[in-house]
């Protein structure tokens, strides 16, 4: 019997195979019905079992689940040419990757072993941590920073409720695959900033 | 209406910060607070003579790659057995065995798949490649568990853990849950040393990791399966499979493997406030060969363990006891010793049979077992003997049983009492002192 949670951990692959398919060429000059129809057939394709189980679960053996900001990014994504989704936040969508790139380069090392300290501990709930995180999502409400505030609250709203297998947050806040776009996104603006003085 | 926009979205965002407040904090204080390492309930006046120490073979299948058992002590007093066995380590066929001992007539049952690769994809909805190490534990409440690594892309440092539970003492099995340890794509984070309780329910499962990092772990796991909290027992990349030997409610000893450079000694630390905080690391004076070590604490305090106490291979496997907490270890028993017995397949298949029928009387065919262990411990038309993979548990009766891997072959089972242990000691009085 499938479970809460591979329902929304599979659910979160296909989406995320479905977004993938924005990065076809030629895409961009599908009409906007072809392309919401593109995107919803390989949703349903990648949730059909093949061999016993579906084509998502293959990619979730070795991606896990994706966590929610990756699926808020990549919602936009999708949404983003027929609702024009992220056009006033531009600005709040690289700060929020520049600190998933800073909290990456934190927490991966070191949960790898490269020092005593777990940091990842923290995400099975450790009060103070969870205390400065929203406080982090409050004063980036008060800045007007609604993309940070939103990813860190349905974060948490989602590792409170149980949304995915995993009992730890940071696995809802981020997943390495969002570290590495993160990155790349990071270091490529940069290099721009400079080619371009 | 721009400025509208703004405000609905500001209204918005705040709304779910207010309810993610709240949901942390329902989270936060429904997560069970520190308890007490609970203790085993060993019969201390047990004085059951058994004709000394009893050997026989767990797994009969032959021309099979086998390894890594584990014993747990069901509600009458039987014992399950659980391995890994397939055509090799890490193959797709490899499954999860189980048989069950009859303590009265001392005879293992028939061995039965338990879980294999397919089932437990199907289960996870998550592609699985190979699976391995299963390592049981029976909860305060009475359920079964069996841990088993499950890894979905590259080789065992890629593993992640997957629990099955059982209502009626292992006859039949929950569907397939995965326990999230890492953030790295929840990868490596292994199992293999014994389960222990804590005194609200919760269990205590030792893991380790050893992708770039070589470290033990401590898991807390609840009655239903969530991670309560985890902790550092090691760092850097020397100290694999940790064993946790509890020697009081707020007490505990930690052995490890030693993965690094010479010199190879079992590794140690140690917590006296339930595991809040350990010691640094230190060197116990065993010899390890970078192989696997299982233990127990005996009801006076004594911990009795059973290794590879050598620097190199795994020809030797042996009982060492301590009386001070790891400081100092005397050699109780040597299990097997076929050290410098590296020779061609067919002296070596002829030396497998005669020691098969030393192990287990009932064996009919020992050329058979010779000719398994050829298949898994010969290359290049040279054989050598192995050993490893203990796991000792002590029963409620008092009773001491061990399981380890017999040339990658079969699972050997040993039985001893305490009082067979005594006279071990009293007869090796002067035995090394390491």
């Amino acid at each position: 019997m499938l479970n809460f949670t591979d329902l929304t951990g599979l659910t979160s692959v296909a989406v995320a195979i479905s977004a993938a398919c924005l990065l076809l060429p030629g895409i961009a000059g599908f009409t906007r019905i072809q392309r919401t129809t593109l995107l919803a057939v390989v949703f349903v394709l990648a949730l059909i079992p093949l061999g016993g189980i579906p084509l998502a679960a293959y990619v979730r053996g070795v991606s896990g689940d994706l966590s929610i900001t990756m699926l808020v990014l990549l919602c936009c994504a999708l949404l983003m040419p027929s609702l024009g989704c992220n056009t006033e936040d531009i600005k709040a969508r690289y700060v929020l990757l520049t600190l998933i790139a800073l909290v990456a380069l934190m927490l991966y090392p070191l949960a790898l072993g490269f020092t005593s300290f777990d940091p990842y501990r923290l995400g099975y709930g450790d009060t103070w941590f969870i205390a400065a995180l929203l406080l982090i999502a409050l004063s980036a409400w008060a800045f007007k920073y609604y993309l940070i505030a939103s990813c860190i609250a349905m974060a948490t709203i989602a590792w409170a409720g149980g949304w995915y297998e995993s009992d730890n947050l940071w696995d809802y806040l981020l997943d390495p695959w969002l570290a590495i776009y993160a990155l790349f996104s990071i270091t490529l603006r940069v290099a721009r900033i400079f080619s371009n003085k | 209406m721009i400025l509208r926009k703004v405000d609905v979205r500001h209204g918005l965002v705040l709304c779910a910060l207010l309810l993610a407040v709240v949901a942390a904090a329902f989270k936060i204080t429904n997560r069970p607070p520190l308890a007490l390492f609970q203790m085993p309930d060993i019969d201390k006046q047990s004085s059951k003579i058994l004709p000394g120490m009893q050997s026989q073979f767990v797994s009969h299948t032959q021309n099979i790659h086998t390894h890594a058992a584990s014993l747990v002590e069901l509600s009458d007093g039987r014992i399950r057995a659980f391995w890994f066995a397939g055509s090799r380590e890490g193959a797709s066929d490899v499954e999860i065995r189980s048989a069950v001992l009859d303590p009265v007539s001392n005879r293992w049952g028939a061995e039965q798949s338990i879980v294999n690769r397919v089932d437990t994809q199907r289960s996870l909805l998550r592609y699985v490649k190979k699976i391995g190490n299963p390592v049981a534990h029976r909860a305060t409440n009475g359920k079964l568990w069996l841990f088993y690594v499950t890894v979905s892309m590259g080789g065992w440092a890629g593993s992640s853990i997957t629990a099955i539970t059982s209502t009626d003492e292992g006859v039949s099995w929950s569907a397939a849950k995965r326990l999230i340890t890492s953030p790295f794509i929840n990868i490596s984070t292994l199992v293999k040393g014994t389960p222990f309780n804590y005194s609200d329910g919760s269990i205590g499962l030792p893991v380790y990791h050893e992708f770039i990092g070589k470290f033990g772990e401590l898991l807390r796991i609840s009655e239903t399966g969530a991670i309560i909290d985890k902790i550092r027992l090691s760092s850097g990349k020397y100290g694999l499979q940790p064993v946790m030997l509890i020697t009081s409610s707020q007490q505990a000893i930690v052995l490890m493997r030693h993965s690094g450079v010479s010199p190879k000694r079992v590794i140690i630390t140690t917590t006296g406030d339930v595991g809040k905080h350990w010691s640094p690391t230190a060197l116990t004076t065993l010899a390890n060969p970078d192989a696997a070590i299982s233990g127990v604490v005996l009801p006076d305090g004594r911990i009795l363990i059973a290794l590879n106490d050598t620097e190199q291979g795994r020809e030797v496997m042996s009982l060492v006891i301590s009386s001070d907490a790891g400081i100092t270890w005397k050699n109780a028993y040597q299990l097997e010793d076929q050290r410098g017995s590296l020779m061609d397949p067919a002296g070596y298949g002829k030396i497998v049979a005669e020691l098969a029928m030393v192990t287990d009387e009932r064996v009919t065919d020992p050329a058979d077992y010779g000719k398994s262990a050829r298949r898994t411990k010969c290359e290049d038309q040279k054989c050598g003997f192995e050993f490893s993979y203990p796991y000792l548990i002590q029963t409620r009766n008092g009773d001491l049983h061990l399981v380890y891997t017999w040339n990658r072959s079969f699972i050997k089972h040993l039985r001893f009492t305490p009082s067979w242990l005594k006279s071990q000691l009293e007869r090796s009085a002067d035995a090394q002192l390491y």
